[in-house]
């Protein structure tokens, strides 16, 4: 692969990811309210000299930018609040929790992290798998039963917001047949004989969301697969195989579907940060302790550096898997490195 | 039509004769695709819902009008059933079409006006600004929109200051969650226009009207936007099933109104009020089967308009 091009989309990765940090400044900004306040919130008695000692210990007396403009001109400030979060924010420092009193928003989200990667990377494997598979069929048989059939649930599941498939599957597998545990990631005070038990609770604990999510998905890589498979077989390169006699399901296998692979592959990284919304909602149908459950805590109770922590996780993991995209994209096909 | 000079007048006429046959041609091509008028039939049962919730089912019920029982299956006087504290289902769905149907049509006039400005403009103008714009895009493009709409929300609403103010009719918190889903979700739109704008700028047309003297605003109003509003329509469709679907998501992570319930509100309140796990379907069902029918109708209204309406695909067809 061209060296320059490897370089320009990590670049423009670089550049996006600093926009985002800068934008999360600017946000924390433009909340109302002072946040030596929050700092005291349950503090006892407090008088303007402790208010005064806080301002100057978070360095909330420090000017906003570098750079000051007042009457007597433009000044240069080496202690301000915009180096010293940049600073912390490239050593990974990003604050404390306004609601988990003492914990920094790095552990808060440390603790999240792992459930999350879980159920989004199960559901994202098999829908990819599922979904694909679904996609070439339909596009394949066009105008066949399973492609009428496939086409309407796609874009029905397309339609279905995340929670309300949740909350359906939640309904009939966990409540009505208690076939699978509807809540959290084990069972409340359960103690295991070892770790395949653990394992397997686990595992049952996972059925719904991972399901829930997978089929969220389905729809749009199906959509998407079936297009590209249509639009693959109506290329010459096809006809030329047909006319060399190769059996149908060698021309799908071998020269097909490769090739209408790759759009695929750009939409499963753009997909990434609308997942990000259906992420959350799945999490809270199912309590599930990730980084979704752990958004609306915060939101609920207005802990806004970790919303921010979340926003900063979440943007900067998108943008590197559309990066890994494009990388992977120049890879299979020469036509993009340019 | 007699050869030679048209005075201003027949002039008129004419232009107003050939519009109105390009529309019959538009509707007859329309009317041949089935999942198109399957779309369009849906969306009036829900328009006509929305447009006069009253006179169906009468005013909103609330904590204190409420009549039936504490989450009542459906009976004869409740045909939806009754939510946790007696309201009936049937009537919070009904007002709640009007309640997501406007926020998601204010959302999604600001998201394709900021989408077609830019791309016009963009795509017009080029060089720098065309640079530096799409930078912006890309960036929405790229970040998860929806957790930066989640941050936006209270950050605004704190700004602004609630309160019980209302904009046509919508109270101030939906308001902004109108803003925030228009300000966040205009990029793929800025993206379609400017691609179309970039072929038009390079047309004969363009460079006739540069030649008799015409500024490049005036171009851009007159001869790009005419060129464009197809794809503007067509795009405005998908938007409106998007902002329908951010509207619900936003509601069911704790940002909706529960004095205005929109669907998505509803659903918020199933849940915490534990409906799924108690059994209590009828809760959660109507205004679930309504978002995905109207989010489905808009996707087939969409893909049908795009079609006809997109050159690009026109002409791969």
């Amino acid at each position: 692969m061209a060296g320059s091009f490897i370089l320009r989309r990590i670049g423009v990765a670089l550049a996006t990811i600093a926009a985002i940090v800068l934008l999360n400044f600017v946000l924390f900004r433009l909340m109302p309210g002072s946040p030596e306040r929050v700092i005291l919130h349950g503090t006892p008695r407090v008088t303007p000299e402790i208010l005064e000692a806080t301002r100057e210990r978070w360095g909330l007396n420090d000017p906003l930018l570098p750079i000051v403009i007042d009457q007597s001109g433009i000044s240069f400030a080496a202690e301000n609040q915009f180096t010293k979060y940049l600073a912390a924010t490239v050593q990974g420092d990003l604050g404390y929790s306004f609601v988990a009193r003492g914990q920094t928003v790095g552990a808060v989200l440390a603790q999240r992290i792992w459930p999350t990667v879980l159920l989004f990377g199960l559901g994202e494997i098999i829908a990819i798998a599922a979904g694909l598979a679904l996609g070439a069929y339909s596009g394949w048989r066009r105008g066949g039963p399973i492609d009428f059939v496939g086409n309407g649930v796609s874009l029905l599941l397309y339609a279905t917001p995340y929670f309300l498939l949740g909350m359906v599957l939640l309904m009939l597998f966990g409540v009505a047949l208690r076939w699978f545990p509807i809540f959290g990631m084990q069972t409340a005070g359960a103690t295991y004989d070892g770790p395949i038990e653990q394992l397997l609770d686990l595992g049952s604990h996972l059925v719904l969301p991972v399901a829930t999510v997978a089929l969220g998905l389905i729809g749009q890589y199906a959509i998407v697969m079936r297009s590209s498979i249509v639009e693959t077989l109506s290329e010459d390169y096809i006809t030329t195989a047909r006319a060399m006699g190769l059996r149908e399901g060698r021309i799908l296998r071998g020269h097909a579907v490769p090739n209408a692979l790759l759009p695929t592959v750009s939409l499963v990284a753009i997909n990434l940060g609308y997942v990000v919304a259906g992420a959350i909602t799945v999490e809270v149908v199912f309590s599930w302790p990730g980084l979704g459950t752990l958004t609306v805590e915060a939101l609920q109770a207005r802990d806004y550096p970790v919303l921010q922590g979340v926003f900063l996780l979440l943007s900067i993991s998108v943008v590197v898997a559309n990066l890994l995209a494009d990388l992977i994209y120049g890879l299979l096909d020469p036509r993009v490195r340019t | 039509m007699s050869a030679g000079v048209m005075t201003p007048s027949e002039l008129r006429r004419e232009r107003w004769r050939l519009r109105g046959r390009a529309v019959r041609a538009f509707a007859g091509r329309y009317a041949r695709r089935r999942d198109g008028i399957l779309g369009a039939g849906i969306l009036a049962v829900f328009a006509a819902l929305a447009a006069a919730p009253e006179l169906i089912v009468g005013p909103l019920q609330t904590a204190v009008t409420a009549t039936g029982g504490r989450l009542e299956p459906p009976a004869p006087g409740f045909p939806l059933g009754t939510d946790e504290i007696g309201r009936d289902i049937l009537n919070l769905t009904v007002h709640g079409a009007r309640v997501s149907m406007v926020i998601g049509l204010l959302a999604t006039v600001i998201t394709v006006v900021i989408g077609a400005v830019v791309g016009i403009v963009a795509g017009f103008v080029g060089g720098r600004l065309d640079g530096a714009l799409m930078r912006v895009t890309d960036f929405f493009l790229v970040i998860p929109t929806f957790v930066l709409a989640l941050i936006l929300t209270p950050i605004i609403r704190d700004l602004v200051g609630s309160g019980s103010r209302e904009v046509f009719g919508i109270r101030m918190t939906l308001i902004v969650i109108v803003v925030v889903i228009g300000i966040t979700s205009w990029s793929s739109t800025a993206r379609i226009i400017r691609g179309q704008t970039l072929s038009l700028r390079e047309r004969a047309f363009v460079d006739r009207a540069r030649v008799v003297g015409a500024g490049p605003g005036s171009i851009m109003r007159r001869h790009i936007l005419p060129n464009v509003i197809n794809l503007i329509v067509a795009n405005a469709v998908l938007v409106f099933a998007g902002a329908v679907l951010t509207e619900t998501t936003l509601s069911f992570v704790g940002l909706g109104d529960p004095f205005q319930p929109s669907w998505g509100q509803i659903l918020e309140a199933a849940r915490a009020s534990g409906a799924p796990g108690l059994g209590a379907w009828w809760y959660f069902a109507p205004p679930g089967v309504s978002i995905v029918l109207v989010v489905f109708a808009f996707t087939l209204v969409g893909s049908a308009l795009d079609d006809l309406l997109n050159p690009k695909r026109r002409v791969r067809r």
